[in-house]
């Protein structure tokens, strides 16, 4: 029953957009700049009088301990799911959609901190958002959504990445977008052997307490079934076809290796450099490797012994094709992690 | 239910006899003749109560039976006695206000012969009326620079026990929606020591510092209100609290503190209000007003993700000048100040005392500056700002000097005054001054560095003159809430403090 609902999701059929990531709308601006003064014109002797006032005024108030304060480098920042740690280095973060733009800004040329954050610091919703480096100690730089990034990295990388301008691109897009995010989502959110990892990386960062931990958890837990639900084939399933999402999966995992076996230089349609496309893919190819790979949780010798479960999508990259999923992922961390992991007190630290 | 006792009595030869007050009518005359006479309870009861328990009015009829059980009691001394039981009664608020009646006779039949042959026993017969169990009210509201419509049902004396549930709805100018309900219950029947379990939902907009807060959760709250009119509240409360919908030009420092947290605090607040309040309770011109908040979160069995320690101080007072114009009637007119302070203190999680501390959180911070504090300034517009946001301070001080005057054909008797005013304050950050931007919004303070903060937080208020600004305006002391509108000026400010130039508006019932 695994192969019945598979088909409709494979190659080149798919043309689906881009599927958006649950969001709350930003909120209208909250504060007004109407003033009655724009209204009504000011006596003139009023005016003067106005601006007589203050009498004095002293220099600004240092702001608190926990905000975040200049940085010194004047770099801009790409706000991402991250653990302390890892922003400290700027490794990858676990996050696809958030790895899938730092990879790109990186391969761009762009230099930026990285700082852990929630989605409810953003202001379509949902991480990666940047915000440029701030002019003064109180001047707050508009942010970029994610969905401007790439016109951000034309702008301002000195060695943006080409545009793809292949026909084949949207169709292999939608393959990411939609069995290959399923499966993500299916296998960290929805598998009860992924729930301590669920925890680790989403649910503990955002409070200490039991009580909203098990909240957010839930939370998290509707939203990925009802994107899956929302997204798959059967649209009007009540239940997830968990087989059917982890099928789907793994041919959209042989589709790409295919794709990538026919490129001649190593990177998706032939670029002469990874593109924004090897980025998205790179995104959950090493998060799948690094994160639900074989026995990351139960212990090698268990694991080794373990027959193929499909919600271990880590093995399913791993075989796809003749490894060519793998490998790519291997030259891309290679490429834009290539050097040790430095932080600023110069520390050292690697990628795994 | 009918409540009765009966008490014991003995002769004790008074020789007495107060001389009458020669304007006493009839009845009073009857009885203050008789304040020294000895006298016994013979019974005790109570009408109407129909849906009260019988073990809530034990703790207001037994001490009144056990007291009158002595053999020196006097017919003063139960009607005394009484009084204290009907303003007990009165203070459940369960019964209607003017309905308690209270009927004294001479017991028809006598108790156990032998006993009380030289005493006259009394049947004491107090009737009242309960108040509706469940009231539905809808209607507006002013808090401090908010304005608000809301829907509440109450129901009282629940189970008999003067319990009452309070479901209160509601929307404001601010506070997007607003859920909660109370159930309190005196506790071992005293009215004056209550004990609220409080669940709440609301979500607020805080413009000020362009984000909007959720919170869900309870407290458990024990209210004792002292016979000398103090009153001490102890409560633990548990909040979730979400900073989301952030606007997109908010702050750098609204970003980093934007997502969830629980407080879990317990709180003491202590009132002492000596304010004269007998004319109008929103236009006090004499006596004083003290009160303090202190708070602990976080620290050991308390846990949840914010530690510090907070406390707050206001005193405020008036004088009232030149009653002598009016020959000893109050003049209207007055002087009078305020003073409020406050420090936040961040603490270690867990039993430790010296280990790392978090810096403070925008939404644990003080805000300080608008209409019903420090005049002249926007909401929140003292302290530190980053951009347009602000951010709030870990420790402040505020003070307020103002002169009330009668407008000159009202007079004094008009809820309406012209107001003098001159106030200041400032706002000040904890900061951290290790390695800064190093480490991102998680790192933390060690204990020396705490220290180090809050002293030179606490100096930095005396640093320079305060953020000042003086003006003059009209109040108009509503029963419900104070209006006032002032037209003031900025005398002093910091760069990034928001100031008001003319014209302010100020609704609201707690003004510095």
């Amino acid at each position: 029953m695994s192969t019945t609902n598979a088909s409709t999701s494979t190659s080149t059929s798919t043309n689906t957009a881009t599927a958006p990531r649950s969001s709350k709308p930003a909120s209208a601006s909250a504060s007004s700049p109407y003033s009655w003064r724009q209204a009504m014109p000011v006596p003139r002797l009023l005016q003067q009088l106005f601006d007589l006032v203050p009498l004095a005024t002293y220099s600004a108030n240092t702001l608190p301990a926990r905000s975040p304060s200049t940085t010194p480098d004047q770099l801009p920042t790409l706000y991402v799911f991250a653990s302390d740690e890892d922003a400290r280095f700027g490794a990858p973060s676990f996050n696809p959609s958030c790895l899938k733009w730092q990879t790109y800004l990186k391969l761009a040329g762009v230099r930026f901190h990285i700082t852990p954050s929630t989605n409810h610091a953003s202001p379509s919703g949902a991480l990666p958002f940047l915000l440029p480096a701030r002019s003064s100690p109180t001047d707050s730089p508009a942010p970029i959504p994610s969905n401007k990034l790439q016109h951000y990295a034309f702008a301002q990388g000195p060695a943006p990445p080409p545009e793809l301008t292949s026909l084949r691109l949207e169709a292999y897009q939608a393959l990411l977008d939609l069995p290959v995010r399923n499966a993500w989502l299916q296998s960290l959110y929805l598998e009860p052997a992924h729930a301590a990892l669920l925890d680790e990386l989403y649910v503990a960062p955002a409070s200490s307490s039991g009580w909203i931990r098990a909240s957010l958890r839930a939370q998290l837990r509707r939203a990925a079934e009802a994107e899956i639900l929302r997204t798959s084939s059967s649209a009007t399933a009540a239940v997830v076809d968990v087989d059917a999402v982890y099928a789907a999966a793994l041919e959209a995992f042989e589709a790409l290796a295919g794709l990538l076996a026919e490129s001649e230089t190593g990177w998706f349609f032939g670029a002469a450099q990874p593109t924004l496309f090897d980025a998205s893919v790179f995104a959950y190819t090493h998060l799948m490797l690094r994160y639900l790979g074989p026995g990351e949780e139960n212990g090698s010798a268990q694991a080794a012994e373990a027959p193929f479960v499909p919600a271990r999508l880590g093995v399913v990259v791993g075989c796809a094709g003749a490894g060519e999923l793998e490998r790519h992922r291997e030259r891309m961390l290679k490429r834009v992690w290539g050097e040790p992991l430095v932080d600023a007190d110069g520390v050292r630290r690697s990628i795994e | 239910m009918a409540s009765s006792a009966s008490s014991h009595g003995s002769i004790n030869a008074a020789d007495h006899s107060p001389p009458p007050p020669p304007t006493a009518s009839a009845p009073v005359q009857a009885v203050e003749n008789n304040l020294l006479t000895p006298v016994a309870l013979s019974s005790v009861s109570l009408h109407g109560a129909k849906n009260t328990r019988r073990s809530l009015l034990d703790h207001v009829f037994k001490p009144l039976v056990r007291e009158s059980a002595s053999a020196d009691t006097t017919f003063g001394d139960v009607l005394a006695r009484l009084s204290i039981a009907n303003q007990k009664l009165a203070r459940y608020d369960i019964f209607k206000e003017d309905s308690i009646r209270v009927f004294i006779s001479e017991a028809l039949e006598q108790p156990q012969p032998g006993l009380h042959l030289d005493c006259t026993n009394l049947d004491v017969s107090i009737s009242v009326k309960e108040k509706s169990r469940l009231v539905l009210s809808a209607g507006t509201d002013f808090g401090n620079a908010e304005g608000s419509a809301y829907t509440n049902a109450v129901i009282r004396n629940i189970l008999g026990g003067a319990e009452t549930l309070s479901v209160n709805a509601s929307t404001g100018t601010r506070t997007r929606s607003a859920y909660n309900a109370v159930f309190s219950t005196p506790v071992n029947g005293n009215p004056d020591l209550r004990l609220g379990l409080e669940g709440l939902r609301s979500s607020t907009q805080k413009p000020w510092a362009s984000h909007e807060e959720q919170l869900t959760g309870g407290n458990l709250r024990l209210a004792y209100l002292a016979d000398n009119g103090d009153s001490h509240a102890l409560a633990y409360s548990g909040v979730w609290r979400q900073l989301t919908n952030l606007a997109a030009t908010s702050s750098p420092t609204v970003r980093a503190d934007a997502g969830d947290s629980l407080k879990s605090s317990i709180a003491h607040t202590f009132t002492r209000d000596r304010r004269d309040r007998a004319g109008n309770p929103m236009l006090s011109q004499n006596g004083w007003l003290l009160r303090t908040v202190s708070e602990l979160a976080g620290w050991g069995p308390l846990r949840g993700d914010v530690a510090f320690c907070k406390s707050e101080v206001e005193v405020s007072g008036a004088v009232p000048v030149l009653n002598s114009i009016r020959g000893g009637l109050p003049s209207g007119i007055s002087v009078g100040g305020g003073l409020r302070m406050g420090v936040l203190y961040p603490l270690p999680t867990g039993y430790s005392l010296t280990g790392p501390a978090q810096p403070s959180r925008i939404n644990d911070r003080f805000q300080l500056g608008g209409p019903t504090d420090v005049r002249g300034f926007k909401q929140c517009g003292l302290g530190p700002h980053d951009g347009t946001d602000a951010v709030g301070g870990d420790v402040y001080a505020a003070g307020s000097v103002n002169m009330l005057l009668p407008l000159p054909r009202a007079g004094p008797e008009s809820p309406l005054r012209i107001q003098l005013f001159t106030n200041g304050g400032r706002l000040v950050a904890l900061k951290n001054k290790g390695k800064a931007g190093e480490g991102g919004p998680t790192a933390a303070l060690d204990s020396r560095a705490v220290v180090n903060g809050i002293s030179s937080a606490v100096c930095e208020l005396a640093d320079g003159l305060p953020s000042l600004a003086a003006g003059v305006g009209l109040v108009y002391a509503h029963p419900v809430a104070r209006f006032e509108l002032n037209f003031s000026l900025p005398l002093v400010q910091r760069r990034g403090e928001e100031a008001r130039k003319g014209l302010q508006v100020g609704v609201g019932i707690n003004f510095l």
